[in-house]
């Protein structure tokens, strides 16, 4: 029977990682169900082998494809399990080309439907880009894949999220030198745009945007750097002119103090590592990551596939917890926006 | 038993928090002789507009130093040039401000003090009275002929020093050079057995790309400069650790056992000060003949003269003051 809430797949990740135990884990939590219809999409054999991890078993129901994941929802999960991946192929803790194309094949799967609106989300499992590039992958991460698999020509980035506060990145892989190179107001409006509505898209109806300086103490009134006054402050005054109300720019060591104090729902960071050391600091292992500027909601945890603990039963489900919850308000916010 | 220190605290901007911070501390008994030096009008006045008790003696050389007795301050008394009014510069008392540093740095040489505490000066008004004036920290390098000064922040459980300080960002990459840090690690390591009881120092070094340029793709100044340094240095027998990645090597598990961490920047390494001080942070100039520490925040305008200033960071630097005189002289003594 058709019910209101969203449809959210989910992923077991690189097959040689800690994301079946992590969604074992995931689903024997019983709140989990409360908020989504779930479906679980992945190879049968790497299911059994997360929930016996995890210590946990859970009654699925089985269907066949995505297009009746919304009908056949009731009261449990719904599986569609895939043929992508074999034991033997499989070696916990190492990169391969085998699990790349496993986790390639199910993102695809997942990504056609989501776009044709048979589901609303995807919270997939931490996947290994090394991988997926051995597997074919011809993009320097799974950001860029989805983004030329949904034909993305506008601004997009990746947003870094922990409990209310998230955080995106003008520049991020980039030499430091090389920072200043990204220092664009339209950049700068475009990302600030971006998690602004990607943040009402995910239920906060008025964010609270700060975007941060550049250099020490903002530049110091120009003494210590000028982008402040010639590139960030113009962005943030046409941003406002246009209706989108965000804050700064803000010294990046006081602006972190001010949101860990609940003064800001989202950051918008200049370059790698001044988002990233706050962001660790205040807590990594519940981080999610949210790809922003994508036409349909996706959302992984932060951390990566942890090869050295996989297996032990030894991996933190909180940021899986709250990626998945992140997933569920994004996607009931798509399937709203497809009924209207 | 140890003996009584002799602590110079300069009160800085009148108009702003540091006369305020200095009457709060005084509310309670110190075991070091404090002498603030500062107009002591300036500090009668405060006091009565904070409405708090407050005994000034006028401080003498020739006398044994002694403890500071609750509500009671030791003053050098230097004249403001205008009087001050809580939360508006007058950058008639520029020449006051440097006058009560001047004071406290040549005290220090000398012996008259053992170390200087600095509340907060502002730069902007100083300047605007017509004298270049970069900051606390370049000010006292020149009086003392320093040759290079590092600063270098510190709360509990984590000092961070400074291989750049107050440089746009753009400038950074071009700045860290092998000559830079292998002076800026002297000074550290040197600093940190004097000052901070570290008779074998481990130093964790920080990255200056992301990932510490994750094997050259991110950027190279960790192979070409910033790892032959490393090496070098640790040919002397120096415990170096790094470069490592800036986001990771903050974390509690990491930072176990270090003694410090060099920052390649200052956004790089004053967010997590801030983060973890929680207002009891201070900041230490390395490289000087003389001690120095500082608060870790600014004048506060608004809030001079309210009684809302936290005096938080000026205890923390008096208690890192102590001890830094107090490792000196037991590694002295031991030497």
């Amino acid at each position: 029977m058709v019910n209101d809430k969203p449809t959210v797949a989910l992923t077991l990740g690189d097959p040689a990682g800690i994301g079946s135990e992590l969604i074992a884990k995931l689903l024997s939590h019983r709140q989990v169900l409360e908020q989504a219809n779930v479906v679980l999409v992945g190879d049968e054999w790497l299911w059994q082998r997360g929930q016996t991890i995890a210590g946990v078993q859970v009654e699925l129901q089985p269907i066949v494809s995505l297009a009746e994941a919304r009908a056949q929802a009731g009261g449990r999960p719904l599986f569609l399990a895939v043929d992508s991946v074999h034991p033997e192929e499989v070696e916990v803790g190492t990169a391969r080309a085998s699990g790349g194309a496993s986790v390639l094949k199910v993102l695809d799967l997942c990504l056609a439907a989501v776009r044709d609106r048979q589901i609303d989300a995807i919270c997939f499992a931490p996947l290994n880009k090394h991988a997926m590039k051995q597997a074919g992958m011809p993009f320097e991460d799974e950001l860029h894949y989805f983004a030329d698999y949904l034909n993305v020509d506008g601004f997009f980035c990746e947003f870094n999220t922990l409990g209310g506060l998230w955080t995106s990145r003008i520049s991020s892989h980039v030499p430091l030198k090389d920072v200043p190179l990204y220092l664009e107001k339209g950049r700068i409006k475009q990302a600030s745009q971006l998690i602004y509505r990607s943040l009402q898209a995910a239920g906060v109806a008025e964010p609270r945007v700060a975007v941060a300086a550049l250099n020490p103490h903002g530049g110091d009134g120009g003494v210590c750097g000028r982008e402040e006054i010639d590139i960030i402050a113009p962005a943030v005054e046409e941003l406002n002119a246009e209706g989108v109300p965000v804050h700064g720019p803000f010294p990046a060591d006081t602006i972190f103090l001010k949101a860990r104090a609940g003064e800001y729902d989202a950051i918008v960071t200049m370059y790698h590592d001044q988002g990233q050391i706050a962001i660790k600091l205040l807590g990594f292992e519940r981080g999610v990551t949210v790809q922003g500027g994508l036409p349909v909601p996706i959302t992984t945890p932060a951390h990566g596939t942890a090869y050295d603990i996989a297996g032990q039963n030894r991996a933190n489900v909180e940021a899986t917890l709250q990626a998945f919850h992140i997933a569920c308000r994004m996607g009931a916010a798509y399937r709203a926006e497809a009924n209207c | 038993m140890s003996r009584t220190l002799r602590l110079a605290i300069t009160a800085g901007e009148p108009a702003g928090i540091g006369p305020d911070l200095c009457i709060q501390i005084a509310q309670q008994g110190h075991p070091q002789q404090l002498i603030v030096i500062a107009d002591p009008e300036l500090l009668r006045e405060r006091a009565k507009t904070l409405s708090l008790p407050l005994v000034l003696h006028a401080f003498d050389d020739s006398a044994p130093a002694q403890p500071t007795a609750a509500g009671e301050l030791f003053v050098v008394p230097v004249e403001l040039a205008a009087e001050a009014e809580p939360g508006v510069l007058d950058p008639r008392n520029a020449s006051y401000v440097l006058k009560t540093l001047e004071l406290a740095a040549n005290g220090c040489l000398s012996g008259r003090f053992d170390a200087v505490v600095t509340a907060p000066v502002h730069k902007g008004v100083i300047n605007q009275a017509g004298i270049a004036f970069s900051g606390h920290t370049e000010f006292l390098e020149d009086l003392t002929s320093s040759e290079k000064v590092v600063m270098m922040l510190a709360t509990e459980g984590l000092r961070v020093a400074l291989a750049t300080t107050h440089l746009p960002l753009a400038d950074v990459p071009k700045a860290i050079t092998a000559p830079l840090l292998r002076q800026v690690l002297t000074v550290l390591i040197r600093d940190l057995k004097t000052y901070f009881n570290a008779p074998n120092p481990k130093v964790l070094v920080c990255g200056l790309n992301p990932h510490a340029g994750e094997g050259g793709y991110l950027g190279r100044e960790e192979i070409d400069t910033i790892t032959p340094v490393l090496d070098e240095m640790r040919k002397t027998g120096v415990d170096l650790i790094g470069p490592l990645p800036a986001d990771t090597l903050f974390t509690e598990h990491n930072l176990i056992g270090a003694d410090a961490v060099l920052a390649m920047y200052h956004d790089q390494g004053l967010p997590v000060l801030k983060y973890k001080g929680f207002g009891r942070a201070v900041n230490i100039t390395l490289g000087m003949p003389i001690i120095r520490t500082s608060v870790d925040h600014g004048t506060a305008l608004d809030l001079a003269g309210t009684g809302r200033a936290d005096s938080g960071s000026l205890h923390t630097a008096i208690d890192y003051a102590s001890s830094m005189v107090q490792s000196k002289e037991h590694g002295n003594a031991n030497s």
